[in-house]
């Protein structure tokens, strides 16, 4: 369920654990211009947070979940 | 409250007990290196038992004390008054805890602050200690983190929610700004900082950041936490504290006031076109994006039909049960032979002795399989050896080979159990008295590699564990000696005993002193504790040793602990138990080959002299003992400290199996008794405990 990757997207969905961090890191790395689409995102946990932050990449789709969106618009958006 | 938590709450009242016991005796002799392991070995178990609740204040403080005692044990650090007033102080907070607990209060915000304080000046005691580079303490958990976390970044604030705060602070409504940066290392506590954040209550105003600048993608370590989280919440203080006491060493809260908001330069309200989260908007989602991931869960978990899970206690109840089974079912026949004698009916004998056969089989067979239940491989406990071995020989600088075999022998839980902690014990002697050092064995012509096996087996209904070394052995002469010394044999024993015997004598009370664990060629290292320990659950240890050769010990243990095997006697009148294990044989003796020795009834059986008693002298009822129509007396012989006796009784009765329970209430406690049973025809059997009979008189 949680991470989905196609061609050059990732699809985040439901709450995402701390496991797939090193996927997405590496998966990120082999697709420096992906679309990241979280909408059916409601949790992800601060290591998928961080590898976020760190890639400092446009997200898609943010979360339909409010609460997440928020968090994520604020930390994703930080210069 | 939970059953569980009650348990918890006896043993940790117990083990506190043993601990500060402990603290005190090793003020006095400071360097006992027994006392603080048994101290070590407290403060774990205490540690683990409290790691399965949700008191972290508790595990917070455990956790520190062990750090430092683990350094005292290693002699890196001398016991000094100092350690043991805060070392007292920290096991008196604990005490304190337990009590909270107790009483169903606890967890207060107060409690966890004074465990962050009390921890740390424990650790500050083993940064004193010099050469303590080797091994780091707990990464993370305390040492790495900045003392105090920098200021909320109020001057990001947008404006509009500071003046809404400046209405707040002056209506004196709870605002607290809250900083928390959690440790580098909190991913492999299995925290997700993110998830304490988000689920913060009253979160009005959040920002996350990189605690410092990202690295390139390529050299991110996902699993280095580098994050920070700036919050400013409208919870009361206590919430907060709540809600952070995991992680109090990680977050710095503090009470907005106007002067800092004030002091705050002015922000461009622009600075975040993002409409944050106010408390009203993100109270219903965050509650939802809670509930989501456990219906999920629910759902995507395969179906794990192969594992039950089941509380030990309802096992327990099971097993009790089929006690109860076994006992009604002895019933039976004493119903058939009622049958016969007082009504007559031999043919309804006859039927009610064959329905007995079945519903015997039955129950045996539900009796083995509920046992069954409760078996658990010993590997459980083996696992631990690999590790424990490799640190203790590279400590004492020798090369050792562990060979574990049978990992998989079951036992009843219990005993499992109960086996953890002798074993651990064996093993660690093994290894510091018996196998050499490298060059000493080069010098013996021996391999360089000293070999220490571990093996479990069953055998004909025990558990048997041998542990054996190709170590120096023990030298019978030099124990022979020890034991004269300590007066635990006179001069004809020195003589006569063999060295089989008098190697043995390391499980004698009083030779575990310190004075002999450094002069001492072979053992003897708390073997009386070994003994003790593995004979509460009706087990027992053999040692035998070669010098220069080598040592093998074996432990022979029940399968369960739950029926006992006891002899039924008759004595002025009243029946008896005595458990079988204790009964090495049952003799008829003549009156007349009873001969007094100063006042004491002996009787010569198979050329040795055998001592009598009289159980009802023993029971302090002053009777003689009835003989049968031949004149002779029934005797049971006992072992009672590799000493036989004869106990003199009546009369002899049938072998049964009982489910001994332990007295209870007033009964409880007194001496001479095991326990008692219900027999077959209902009729209560108190069961004797030979040993404590004679010893307490």
């Amino acid at each position: 369920m949680a991470m989905t990757y196609k061609r050059n997207a990732a699809v985040f969905a439901g709450t995402i654990g701390i496991e797939e961090a090193e996927a997405l890191l590496a998966w990120l790395h082999d697709h420096p211009k992906p679309k990241l689409d979280l909408a059916a995102c409601t949790h992800l946990h601060a290591a998928q947070l961080q590898v976020l932050m760190a890639a400092r990449l446009p997200i898609a789709k943010w979360p339909d979940d409010a609460g997440l969106r928020n968090w994520l618009k604020s930390a994703l958006s930080v210069p | 409250m939970m059953p569980i938590l009650q348990q918890f709450l006896s043993e940790a009242r117990e083990l506190l007990q043993s601990i500060t016991g402990k603290l005190l005796e090793l003020e006095k002799a400071p360097g006992d290196p027994e006392l603080i392991s048994h101290l070590f070995r407290s403060v774990h178990t205490l540690k683990g038992n409290s790691g399965l609740f949700d008191f972290p204040e508790i595990s917070r403080v455990l956790h520190a004390t062990e750090d430092l005692l683990s350094v005292v044990r290693e002699g890196r650090l001398a016991f000094s008054q100092e350690l043991a007033d805060r070392l007292l102080g920290a096991m008196d907070f604990v005490a304190l805890l337990l009590a909270e607990i107790q009483a169903g209060a606890g967890g207060g915000a107060a409690d966890a602050q004074t465990a962050v304080r009390l921890a740390g000046s424990l650790r500050e005691l083993i940064v004193i200690a010099p050469a303590m580079a080797d091994t780091p303490l707990e990464p993370g958990s305390s040492g790495d983190w900045p003392a105090a976390a920098s200021t909320l970044p109020l001057d990001a604030v947008p404006e509009v929610l500071r003046t809404a705060w400046r209405e707040a602070a002056r209506a004196a409504e709870p605002l607290h700004g809250i900083v928390y940066s959690p440790a580098s290392d909190c991913f492999f506590k299995g925290e997700d900082p993110f998830h304490q954040a988000r689920q913060t209550p009253g979160v009005v105003w959040h920002r996350v950041s990189a605690a410092r600048p990202w690295p390139p993608l390529a050299e991110l370590d996902p699993y280095q936490c580098a994050l920070r989280f700036d919050l400013v919440s409208t919870a009361p203080r206590s919430a907060l504290d709540e809600h952070f006491r995991y992680v109090p060493e990680q977050v710095a809260i503090v009470p907005l006031t106007l002067l800092l908001l004030d002091s705050a330069p002015a922000a461009g309200a622009t600075a975040h076109d993002v409409p944050h989260a106010q408390g009203g908007e993100d109270g219903p989602h965050a509650r939802g994006a809670e509930d989501a991931p456990h219906a999920r869960g629910a759902e995507d978990a395969p179906p794990d039909t192969a594992l039950l899970k089941v509380d030990q206690e309802k096992i327990d109840r099971l097993m009790s049960l089929i006690g109860e089974m076994v006992v009604a079912k002895n019933g039976l026949p004493f119903l058939a032979a009622r049958a016969e004698t007082v009504y007559g009916v031999r043919e309804l004998s006859r039927e009610i002795k064959a329905q007995y056969a079945v519903i015997n089989r039955i129950a045996g067979e539900m009796q083995d399989a509920i046992m069954q239940v409760r078996m658990m491989p010993v590997s459980g406990v083996f696992q631990r050896f690999p590790r424990l071995v490799r640190d203790i020989s590279r400590k004492l600088g020798k090369e050792v080979l562990l060979t574990l075999e049978g990992g998989h022998t079951e036992a009843d839980k219990n005993i499992i159990e109960a086996l953890a902690e002798p074993l651990v014990h064996l093993v660690r002697n093994s290894l510091d008295h018996g196998i050499e050092t490298p060059d000493v064995r080069r010098a013996a012509g021996k391999a360089v590699e000293g070999r220490l096996l571990i093996r479990a087996s069953q055998d004909s209904g025990r558990v048997i564990i041998d542990i054996s070394d190709d170590g120096k052995g023990i030298d019978p002469g030099v124990i022979k000696r020890k034991a004269y010394a300590k007066g635990i044999i006179d001069q004809t024993m020195l003589e006569r005993i063999s060295d089989q015997d008098a190697v043995n004598l390391v499980f004698a009370a009083g030779f575990s002193t310190a004075e002999t664990v450094s002069d001492l060629s072979g053992r003897g290292v708390g073997m009386d504790v070994v003994r003790n320990a593995v004979q509460r659950v009706n087990g027992s240890v053999t040692l035998t040793s070669e010098a220069g050769r080598g040592t093998q010990l074996r432990l022979s243990l029940p399968l369960s602990m739950t029926a006992t095997n006891v002899i039924v006697i008759e004595s002025n009148q009243q029946i008896f138990g005595v458990p079988m294990d204790m009964v090495l044989e049952t003799v008829r003796i003549p009156r007349s080959a009873i001969r007094s020795i100063k006042n004491r009834q002996t009787i010569l059986l198979r050329d040795r002299v055998l001592p009598l008693r009289s159980l009802n002298e023993l029971l302090e009822r002053h009777l003689p003992q009835v003989s049968n129509e031949l004149d002779e007396m029934a005797a049971l012989v006992v072992e009672i400290h590799g000493e036989s006796l004869g106990i003199v009784v009546d009369d002899f009765r049938e072998v049964v199996d009982i489910i001994l329970k332990p007295m209870g209430g007033i009964l409880d406690g007194v001496p001479g008794y095991c326990g008692s049973a219900l027999l077959g025809d209902g009729s209560v059997l108190m069961v004797l405990n030979p040993k404590e009979l004679v010893l307490w008189q």
